[in-house]
């Protein structure tokens, strides 16, 4: 067990280190950098010359990335290009908003998708079924900008319930965050409820299908008890695994969402710094969000093999 | 939105109730697009600076009135000597930085000189670039000395962002943004909620709302969607889609204002086949500007010229039209020695959205005149840098200066703005002309010719002046309906 846990982390830590290898390189192959995004015009002769070298970007691009990755290391994440703070500081802040907004919708989604999916589940093909299992479709296939516009439409500009935007920004207080963050944490929870209820369900109706609980049927066992005793603990295993990606995916910052409601994480600071060519801030996301990916996926596998003896050695997955 | 409304009114309700002298009252709220992220500032002269919160904390000397004319605003009156060569300012006596600090002529250079350092590297700079010295005369007086003849020196000053600052403010200004404007500061939030609060001394009486939010959000949907939810009262710049949404509601204002933000496509005037001037005058010719208006943003959606970049409210503006003419176009061509038509290739990105609208309109407008147009797509990241001023054919905008601005920093020879590395003595010589000349009538003359001369021999298709969609929520009041700059945000009242 502990051999796997070290295989998988160091696997883990390669994959991050990877990861930010790659972003450098990508966002130093676009054309223009932190200086001409803040010149725009003006970014020529002199000026421009200045800029770079005050933002030591006359460097050769490997050097920096040394000194970057060099800094994470040890826990520095350097300096914003664009206002001398911390990157820390700054990044921690919309981290902050996004853990809340996942938290959120993961308080939400998570139970109401288990039960629907269990509810789904066992009386398949029945009309309860065939309506909440369209509905869930619908929310997973609409993409979330739609979603998030017509509710803006009806709960914010035609009934004036929750306002339609967040104004808050990155540095308050969670409590400044409502009512403004309701309808995005909406609209996450539609979409996250739909992923994971639709994989309870089709796991519980295999389970429920299965020969133990045939058998378990004939032997007359009472049917709550077939499901909470033998049906669910198997049924809820492959769930793990969709959970563990939603949250990865909820952590990563839900761009879309962030940025029809205005709202300050990750996600929306990721496309700002992009934008602004801000290297280290860029880099300092995809750690965070390559490393939550990695820690999530870690977490869940280790969780699935508690659950799980037949995961437990190295062999039985490479056989 | 009935409940925000109430909202509102109960919190402007006990506002009034604690204050009972003070006149101001309610909140106004509005968005600005973060288009700086984390460089925005509150010093004016910054690239980063929030314009939104600058032009309620802070005065300038001279502002333009709702006629188009400079009116004194720290400055009480002005004048100049024969040569149009040195300036004499009389400042506005007893007007209090937000800091108590009596405003004198120590600030108003102070200011100026910060401008002009080198060391600050400001946009502003090539602005005011005409000023050579200030000097203090005494307390409320200053004079400038001008590098050449300028009679327009009052109209250089009114620009937004040559404000006055308590002398030595220069390392603290980003963040404390004192002035002399109708509103404090009271938190500054570039990508949250900035609040300024009512300025009761200011010097031109109490403004009508108490408090100013503005809001940062980036994305342009985001602020339709407050506006429409009522989340902020104010928003200018809407699209032709987003125009219908508004003028439609009954708990919205809309109107136009007429702006001297141009669109417009450049041929660089020193390269084959456009260093002729007959081929520069051709691909100009063939094109129908009102039809093009249309297409690209509705006939009441701007104003065509005859590629004169000066703003359609603007004293100076040539009244020159030019209707299509293929026929012309075709004989200037062969002429030149293209029998057979030129092909031209126009680089376009969606930095702004109309550009590539603009760019497949003309290629199907001067199709007939044997102009073979390709059409091609750029990205938008880089594009100042490596395709405008580069390529030969590119897409440009500007926004709104004075005449003698726009044609001075865009047509002069030399000058790191000619996009059409437009270069000829004789407009050169025009252009210093209207500077010496401090008759208003006979200036405005040689302006207009200049424009025309450019529009004969230039290489700018200026497209059109943009006519700007605004809206309120239904309760606002007394909002100047003028380009932002000219907008007197002391005035502007909500129910």
């Amino acid at each position: 067990m502990l051999r796997i846990f070290i295989h998988r982390l160091l696997l883990g830590i390669a994959t991050v280190a990877i990861v930010s290898g790659i972003i450098f390189a990508a966002v130093e192959a676009l054309p223009g950098d932190a200086c001409t995004a803040i010149l725009q015009r003006d970014a020529s002769g002199e000026r421009l010359a200045n800029c770079r070298r005050e933002l030591g970007l006359d460097r050769p691009a490997a050097t920096r990335y040394a000194e970057w990755a060099f800094g994470a290391v040890r826990g520095d994440l350097g300096i914003s290009a664009h206002n001398n703070k911390p990157i820390a500081s700054l990044v921690g802040d919309r981290l902050k908003n996004t853990l809340l907004l996942a938290g959120c919708s993961l308080a939400l989604g998570i139970p109401l998708a288990l039960f629907l999916g269990v509810l789904t589940g066992l009386r398949r093909d029945k009309f309860s079924d065939l309506a909440l299992s369209t509905i869930a479709i619908f929310a997973m296939t609409i993409p979330e900008f739609v979603t998030a516009t017509v509710l803006i439409f009806v709960f914010s500009i035609w009934l004036g319930w929750v306002p339609g935007i967040v104004t808050a920004s990155a540095s308050s207080s969670l409590s400044a965050f409502f009512p403004g963050i309701v309808l995005p944490v909406i609209v996450l929870t539609m979409v996250m409820t739909a992923h994971i209820m639709r994989t309870v369900r089709s796991s519980v109706i295999d389970v429920m299908s299965s020969d133990y609980v045939q058998m378990a049927t004939l032997k007359g066992v009472p049917y709550w008890q077939i499901v909470f005793r033998h049906a669910l603990p198997n049924a809820l295993l492959p769930a793990i695994n969709v959970i563990a990606l939603t949250v990865g995916w909820l952590l990563g910052g839900v761009v879309v969402v962030e940025k029809v409601f205005n709202y300050p994480g990750l996600g929306h600071y990721m496309i700002d710094s992009i934008s602004d060519r801000d290297l280290p801030v860029v880099q300092a996301i995809a750690l965070i969000v390559a490393t939550a990916y990695v820690g999530v996926n870690l977490a869940a596998d280790l969780l699935a093999m508690a659950f799980n003896p037949r995961l437990r050695t190295l062999k039985a997955r490479s056989p | 939105m009935n409940k925000l409304i109430g909202a509102i009114a109960i919190a402007a309700f006990s506002m009034t109730a604690t204050a009972v002298f003070a006149q101001s009252k309610g909140t106004f709220r509005q968005a600005h697009d973060i288009g700086f992220g984390d460089a925005s500032s509150l010093d004016p002269i910054s690239r980063g600076r929030v314009f939104q919160l600058t032009e309620k904390l802070m005065s300038r000397l001279v502002r333009i009135s709702p006629d188009g004319k400079p009116v004194g605003e720290l400055a009480e009156s002005w004048s100049t000597t024969s040569d149009a060569q040195t300036w004499t300012f009389k400042l506005r006596p007893n007007v209090k930085f937000h800091d108590g600090k009596v405003m004198t002529a120590a600030d108003v250079v102070y200011s100026i000189r910060r401008i002009q350092d080198p060391k600050e590297n400001s946009p502003v700079r090539s602005t005011i670039a005409v000023i050579d010295t200030v000097e203090a005369a005494d307390p409320q007086t200053v004079v400038m000395k001008l590098k050449s003849p300028y009679a327009e020196l009052p109209l250089v000053l009114t620009d937004y962002r040559v404000v006055v600052i308590p002398d030595g403010s220069g390392d603290t200004i980003k963040t404390t943004g004192i002035g002399t404007g109708p509103f404090k500061l009271e938190k500054f939030e570039p990508r949250g909620t900035s609040v300024l609060v009512a300025n009761k001394d200011y010097f031109q009486g109490a403004p009508g709302v108490e408090r100013v939010e503005v809001i940062g959000i980036a994305d342009a949907n985001a602020r339709v969607q407050a506006l429409l939810g009522g989340q902020i009262d104010f928003l200018p710049g809407l699209t032709r889609q987003q125009r219908t949404l508004l003028e439609r509601s009954n708990r919205h204002s809309f109107w136009q204002v007429k702006t001297g933000n141009w669109r417009g496509m450049v041929f660089r005037t020193d390269v084959k086949p456009f260093d002729d001037v007959r081929v520069r005058r051709a691909v100009r010719m063939a094109v129908d500007r009102q039809a093009l208006l249309n297409l690209v943003a509705g006939a009441d959606g701007g104003v065509v010229g005859c590629d004169t970049p000066v703003s359609p409210v603007d004293q100076y503006r040539s009244p020159k039209t030019c209707a299509q003419d293929i026929a012309g176009a075709k004989k200037l061509l062969a002429d030149a020695g293209y029998p057979n038509g030129i092909d031209v290739e126009v680089h376009t990105s969606t930095i702004e959205s109309v550009w590539p609208t603009i760019a497949e309109a003309y290629q199907q407008q001067v199709a007939p005149a044997g102009i073979r147009v390709k059409v091609t797509p750029v990205p938008t990241d880089g594009y100042w840098t490596q395709i405008w001023m580069k390529k030969d054919v590119v897409m440009t905008r500007f926004n709104d200066r004075p005449a003698d601005a726009i044609l001075n920093e865009v047509y002069r020879s030399g000058t790191p703005w000619n996009e059409s590395f437009f270069k000829d003595e004789k407009f050169d010589a025009m252009l210093d002309a209207a500077r010496r000349e401090l008759d208003a009538e006979k200036r405005k003359a040689l302006y207009i010719a200049a424009q025309d001369y450019l529009s004969d021999n230039g290489g700018t298709f200026v497209t059109y002046h943009v006519v700007d969609n605004v809206a309120t929520t239904a309760r606002v009041k007394d909002l100047d309906k003028l380009e932002n700059f000219s907008i007197r945000w002391h005035l502007v009242k909500v129910d």
